[in-house]
């Protein structure tokens, strides 16, 4: 069981905050008279970063906002590049960084479901194999015929959970997702993550709920203004955090276990 | 330089890799491959995308994928009324023919470069957060228009019946031409993309190049009618011969009426050796927009 699924040797990530900025010609020719605007500014949101993940661990990634939780998920999920280092990844992926990201609004819910399997790679008959576990699962009844746009926000939310743990991935990237729909979803969905852990299937989970980490989760992996902190067992990592915090005389921003106050990073309608 | 490599299933990205130039152009042909692997392994997401575009676009109107017909039937009416009622000495025999077999390929050409330019930044919320490979956007936009563009071809078929232009074998040849075009398209497709990717203003400025090369391209004229010498300093061009060189697009409409409509109107068939150079070029632009496109794309996920 402990073949490595994810592995980071040395992996940096710079952003350079004038790419980010420059959009149009305007601005660039503006930049190209204004020193101070030409001035390359940048910001490594991950600085020499190693781990390994072995197939069918829990591993959860903690810290602050700002911490390059995100950017390790999207590296992972080849959405941006490494600007230093190797990541390998091996077996199929499924990230749910966002839900429902690429539902289109004027499809039904059912027309959705086979764009969002083929955006994750799975063909149409796939797919129609899985459809009714889908829809069950989501527990959109009717509706699954109607424009996605008339659903509420957390029937979308429902139905892209249930797209992304029902394409049979090998590695899993949850973010923040734990947060979203009543507390009778939530249940559900930690019960289909601990069903997925017990299947072998690798989950990296990004949460600022401590609760929820320790429940799920027997490793953590903690990362602090792009730079690991810490890496192991889960109430050892999070016991120093807390610790950092109460020595540090701060409050706990965003890492308390009060799920009232859990921060939705990733919601969009 | 990143690179990508896949073996067994594992996938390495790797940063920073001093390539020389033999592994550099090694990794190029390798990659490549991959990349269209990649590509035929998304092919459901491809059909899917095209089944999207068409799907929205005729979503909430009555007539649904009937307006794709109805579409060239009206405009030819207003075409027929203005160049033929309106000023009777513009003299083109058949002419709502003459015009549809140009202007038919010219939208689709218009419509699938709007919808690339557009394509990778209007889909942010997909490149953001999930890996595809990204050229699968413009070239869905692409055939979506294509699909379009072969129904609005029947309304064509149907006025060269009622206008009775003999049909020669050489209308075997149309699906050379639309190939030839869609490669074309792409290739031009994928470079605007890239561009609006980094600068927002390739939209805007499209709008007025769009126009300046429809009245470049002869859709409303014959190619033959552009001198063969104009003096310019002193010097003769042969103006005709120049815009076909210069602008791919003149010699893609010029086959399609030459196939569709010089021919039955008594006029010489293609020349061969003009089909093959339209074909080169087309396969260029390709070549040219893939390489600028590939070089760029890893980073759409940082820059929209």
């Amino acid at each position: 069981m402990s073949r490595p699924v994810i592995t980071f040797e040395n992996v940096s990530k710079e952003f350079k905050l004038s790419n980010l900025r420059v959009r149009s010609l305007q601005e660039m020719f503006v930049s190209m008279f204004n020193k101070e605007m030409r001035g390359k500014r940048r910001f490594w949101a991950l600085d020499n970063v190693s781990f390994t993940i072995n197939a069918g661990e829990t591993v959860a990634l903690v810290g602050t906002n700002g911490s390059g939780k995100s950017t390790a998920l999207k590296l992972i999920s080849r959405i941006i590049d490494p600007t230093l280092g190797t990541i390998t990844i091996s077996g199929r992926l499924s990230a749910l960084l966002e839900l429902g990201a690429g539902f289109h609004p004027d499809l039904s819910g059912r027309e959705n479901i086979f764009l969002n399997g083929s955006i994750l790679g799975l063909s149409r008959r796939e797919m129609s194999q899985k459809l009714d576990a889908i829809i069950d699962f989501a527990d959109i009844g009717e509706f699954i015929d109607v424009p996605i746009r008339n659903y509420s926000s957390g029937m979308q939310m429902r139905l892209g959970f249930s797209v992304a743990v029902h394409v049979d991935p090998q590695i899993i990237l949850v973010d923040e997702v734990l947060a979203v729909g009543d507390h009778k979803f939530q249940q559900k969905c930690l019960k289909r993550i601990r069903k997925l852990q017990n299947e072998g299937v690798t989950i990296l989970f990004v949460s600022h709920d401590f609760d929820d980490v320790r429940e799920l989760c027997n490793r953590a992996i903690w990362l602090d203004h792009g730079v690991l902190q810490g890496d192991g067992d889960v109430n050892e990592v999070l016991g120093r955090i807390e610790n950092t915090y109460e020595s540090n005389g701060q409050a706990k921003p965003l890492l308390s276990s009060n799920k009232t106050e859990v921060e939705l990073s990733k919601v969009e309608l | 330089m990143v690179t990508v490599e896949r073996n067994d299933a594992v996938l390495v990205i790797a940063a920073d890799q001093q390539l020389s130039m033999l592994s550099r152009f090694r990794y190029m042909i390798v990659s490549t491959i991959e990349r269209l692997i990649d590509l035929w392994r998304y092919r459901e997401l491809i059909r899917n995308l095209v089944v999207r575009d068409l799907k929205v676009r005729y979503r909430n109107s009555v007539l649904g994928i009937f307006w794709s017909l109805f579409n060239p039937i009206l405009m030819m009416m207003v075409f027929t009324l203005v160049f033929t009622v309106m000023t009777p000495h513009f003299k083109v025999p058949n002419f709502p023919v003459f015009v549809l077999c140009a202007i038919l390929p010219w939208n689709f050409f218009l419509a699938s470069i709007n919808g690339s330019i557009r394509s990778i930044v209007d889909n942010s919320s997909l490149v953001n957060k999930v890996y595809f490979p990204r050229e699968i956007l413009p070239i869905s936009v692409v055939l979506a228009n294509m699909v379009n563009f072969l129904i609005a071809l029947i309304v064509l078929f149907a006025f060269i019946l009622l206008l009775q232009i003999p049909f020669t074998p050489w209308v075997l040849l149309l699906p050379l031409v639309i190939a030839v075009q869609v490669t074309f398209t792409i290739g031009f497709g994928l470079i605007m993309a890239t561009a609006n990717v980094f600068y927002r203003d390739t939209q805007v400025i499209m709008e007025v190049v769009m126009m300046a090369w429809f009245f470049v391209t002869p859709i409303f004229y014959s190619l033959s009618i552009l001198p063969n010498n104009y003096e310019i300093l002193g010097m003769s061009f042969d103006v005709a011969r120049w815009a076909r060189i210069l602008n791919p697009m003149a010699s893609i409409i010029e086959n399609y009426r030459i196939t569709l409509y010089g021919i039955g109107q008594g006029g010489a068939p293609p020349d061969i050796y003009f089909f093959m150079r339209t074909l080169v070029t087309s396969l260029l632009v390709l070549f040219i927009g893939a390489t600028i496109f590939y070089r760029h794309s890893r980073s759409f996920g940082e820059e929209v």
